[in-house]
């Protein structure tokens, strides 16, 4: 993993995590551009694991694999439920939904760079 | 009477799996992944360590997905299986957290209940008792699909979400 990376990740799911938190506010349900939002989330997480694995596979940096991987797959389950519950809850719960869901992104983004260190 | 109120089923119980139910199946959700992965971990790289600690997790593991899926689902069936998984887990946090807490070394390594669900911001400890408070909340009432308020129907519950 990058430093650069995983302050650009932390960065994105607060600023989704707060747009969400603003909806609810407002007491509105989650909008499309958000989940446009989301999905940019969602891609650069993707981006970051496969730098990841790149650097294991070419500097040989030693990680503990199944934990690792087991923390890449949970973050990108949870934004895509996320989006799930917004087609089918069109209440601010919705949103609700959203901020939970882009601060989990986040905190196990942060455990990833933690894992990533630690081996 | 008019149409029931949306998120109302015909037994007068209300949905589970709505509204703030939604968060609630989110974080069960969340969880029960969390869970899944860790036990299957520890079952695959390192079961003989500690296999006290590791058949818990395994437990509370499937534990979390039944109440997951009984919370999302919530029939009449599920909404048994949601009390009785929901209550589980309030006990087994309660449990495995004080025990834990009295002796450290119990079960060898730490658990998803270990110290209260420390490792997981207490997310644990707390959930359970939200899970209770929100079945309780949504239980069948009779009186929502009742044709009329009659002499003998309770007293109107200011709790009650549809009189808001």
């Amino acid at each position: 993993m990058v430093l650069p990376l995983l302050i650009v990740v932390l960065l994105a799911c607060a600023a989704l995590a707060a747009w969400a938190l603003w909806f609810v506010v407002q007491d509105r349900a989650v909008i499309l551009k958000q989940l446009i939002g989301a999905a940019v989330v969602e891609a650069l997480v993707v981006v970051q694991a496969v730098v990841a694995g790149v650097l294991m596979v070419t500097r040989d940096h030693p990680v503990d694999g199944p934990l690792f991987w087991g923390y890449v797959a949970t973050a990108l389950v949870v934004l895509p439920i996320a989006a799930i519950w917004a087609f089918a809850e069109r209440t601010k719960w919705s949103s609700v939904v959203l901020a939970v869901a882009a601060l989990t992104v986040g905190f196990l983004d942060w455990r990833l760079w933690q894992i990533w260190g630690a081996a | 009477m008019s149409a029931p109120a949306p998120g109302v089923t015909p037994d007068g119980a209300r949905r589970t799996g709505t509204g703030f139910g939604r968060l609630l199946v989110t974080v069960y959700g969340i969880l029960a992944f969390a869970a899944i992965g860790r036990s299957s971990y520890e079952l695959a790289t390192k079961f003989s360590e500690a296999p006290v600690a590791y058949s818990l997790s395994t437990l509370s593991a499937v534990v979390y997905v039944l109440a997951t899926v009984a919370l999302a689902k919530g029939g009449p069936r599920w909404r048994v299986v949601a009390w009785v998984t929901v209550g589980f887990e309030a006990v087994g946090v309660l449990a495995v957290g004080a025990a834990s807490v009295a002796s450290p070394d119990v079960f060898g390594e730490t658990t998803v209940w270990s110290g209260f669900g420390q490792g997981y911001g207490y997310v644990p400890l707390v959930l359970p008792f939200v899970g209770l408070w929100w079945l309780w909340r949504t239980r069948p009432r009779p009186e929502h699909h009742a044709a009329a308020p009659t002499s003998t129907a309770p007293e109107p519950n200011p709790a009650d979400p549809e009189a808001r």
